[in-house]
């Protein structure tokens, strides 16, 4: 069963999850190799997926087990941007690269216009991977639009090289997926 | 108390045990430096000094911890490189138990008072995002920022729960850190008016719960395995007398943080004489190194 599917009613416990199936999705959409989620335990509670190290877990009742890596409350799946910040430097495709002032205003919470000089790399996936085709991207539930071009989803978003976070590109627009409390501008300085 | 003194009056009963009480008196109300820890889950050390190089922000590596950083910059937190993850926003003392502790890579790990974070995620960092630290928090409001803070800095060792320290049900950890909840009679130069507010009475009231989380810890621990005991307070009801119910069950061992100035614990309180043993614990203030206050013991389990 995939760990998206949605007639699986939400229980509030910790249900574990194959690596390989919570991989896929992210080979899918971002060329992201199996191997990288190697020496990680997976788990499903509520509307996220989280990672954990492979270590034994102790008989204890657990409030949160590692990082959450993926939002799967709505379709598409989302995937969080502390993951990305951790396993998006794999990615291969649907990545954009920003210029300073586009990170800036990407750091902020901000949406842009996908200019022609931004640096797109907007693969898409292989046409025979169907399965998890739904994943991270929205072609599945759009029509793809050729004035648009590229097809929309979540996408790696970098500066020099490092990762950003997550981003959605949909319909010529990147908009930031940046956390609130973790955004530019808005932090109470601690 | 009276806004003249600033409440630095219940200070007074410390005259005898802080070496030069005037300049610990009068360091009280200079606000503390920044500082931050690198985050090496991240980053490299030298990648993040040149990041702050090029961007022109003054910092200065602790004496005595090379990941610790005197920051010269008006509200951190607000850095890229704190919403990032690279650095992580801590007091310079806050860094010293973790260091105590000293967790190697293989071990299972307790931090029983975790939020929001500071220590957890300088373990995890010390045993490179391997293994498992167990991050106890029993406060729900607690446990958001302990998890925000374990996410943003990119830790996927640590695994939340959320039980009563005092009845923490199963064991056995290698190393078990207990940064217990005190007066904090140690952060008065980030929080003024924390000393206004202490006393004995208070001091004695916290004891008590101290003193049964470090039981707690005690019990957890491996047999030869680690516990340490720290507070951001100066009150020995909290520190040495709060050790000192322990000491039929574990040794304590002596703290050495080259760089770092630091006094023995006290051995006699309120005219009473406790065990030489605590002088092998470390009391550090903010005179001393320009940094706030801070008290820890290292316990190794019989």
């Amino acid at each position: 069963m995939s760990p998206g599917s949605s007639r699986t009613r939400t229980r509030n416990v910790f249900e574990p999850l194959s690596a390989s199936e919570v991989a896929q999705p992210w080979q899918s959409r971002f060329g992201i190799p199996e191997d990288v989620f190697s020496g990680y335990q997976f788990f499903r509670k509520a509307k996220s997926i989280w990672a954990i190290s492979d270590a034994p877990l102790p008989r204890l009742s657990f409030e949160s087990l590692g990082m959450r890596i993926m939002n799967i409350k709505d379709r598409p799946w989302k995937p969080t941007t502390c993951a990305l910040q951790v396993f998006g430097k794999h990615a291969t495709r649907n990545l954009v690269h920003l210029d300073e002032e586009q990170a800036r205003l990407f750091l902020e919470g901000g949406t842009q216009v996908i200019g022609p000089d931004m640096k797109l790399d907007l693969a898409p996936e292989p046409a025979s991977d169907s399965a998890s085709y739904q994943a991270f991207d929205l072609a599945s539930d759009q029509a793809s639009d050729p004035v648009s071009g590229p097809m929309p989803g979540y996408v790696v978003v970098f500066y020099r090289g490092e990762v950003l976070g997550c981003g959605l590109y949909s319909h010529g627009k990147l908009i930031s997926q940046i956390p609130k409390e973790r955004r530019a501008g808005e932090q109470p300085g601690r | 108390m009276n806004s003249f003194s600033g409440g630095m009056d219940n200070l007074e009963r410390y005259r005898d045990i802080v070496p030069d009480y005037e300049a610990f008196k009068a360091i009280q109300s200079r606000p503390l430096p920044g500082s931050c820890r690198i985050n090496t889950l991240k980053i490299e050390r030298d990648a993040l000094l040149g990041r702050l190089e090029e961007k022109g922000m003054l910092c200065r590596a602790f004496d005595w911890y090379s990941l610790g950083l005197k920051l010269d910059i008006e509200s951190p937190g607000k850095m890229v490189e704190n919403l990032l993850g690279y650095i992580h926003i801590q007091e310079e003392l806050s860094m010293v138990p973790p260091l105590v502790l000293d967790p190697q890579p293989g071990e299972t790990v307790l931090d029983l008072c975790a939020s929001p974070g500071s220590k957890t995620t300088q373990i995890s960092q010390m045993m490179n995002n391997r293994e498992l630290v167990i991050a106890n928090e029993p406060s729900l409001d607690r446990v958001a920022p302990l998890r925000a803070n374990c996410e943003r800095l990119g830790v996927l060792n640590v695994a939340i729960t959320r039980y009563d320290g005092r009845i923490f049900p199963r064991g056995p950890f290698d190393r078990i850190l207990v940064d217990a909840p005190c007066s904090s009679e140690g952060r008065e130069r980030r929080g003024p008016g924390t000393i206004s507010r202490s006393s004995r009475t208070k001091s004695l009231e916290l004891q008590k719960l101290q003193i049964r989380l470090l039981q707690n810890a005690v019990r957890l621990a491996k047999p030869g395995g680690v516990v340490v005991y720290s507070t951001c307070t100066y009150a020995p009801e909290e520190n040495e007398l709060v050790v000192n119910a322990v000491l039929d069950e574990a040794r304590l061992e002596k703290i050495l943080l080259p760089g770092l100035i630091g006094c023995p614990g006290v051995n006699r309180w309120s005219g009473e004489t406790l065990s030489d043993d605590l002088l092998r614990c470390a009391r550090y203030y903010p005179h001393q190194n320009d940094t706030g206050g801070f008290f820890v013991a290292r316990l190794i389990k019989n």
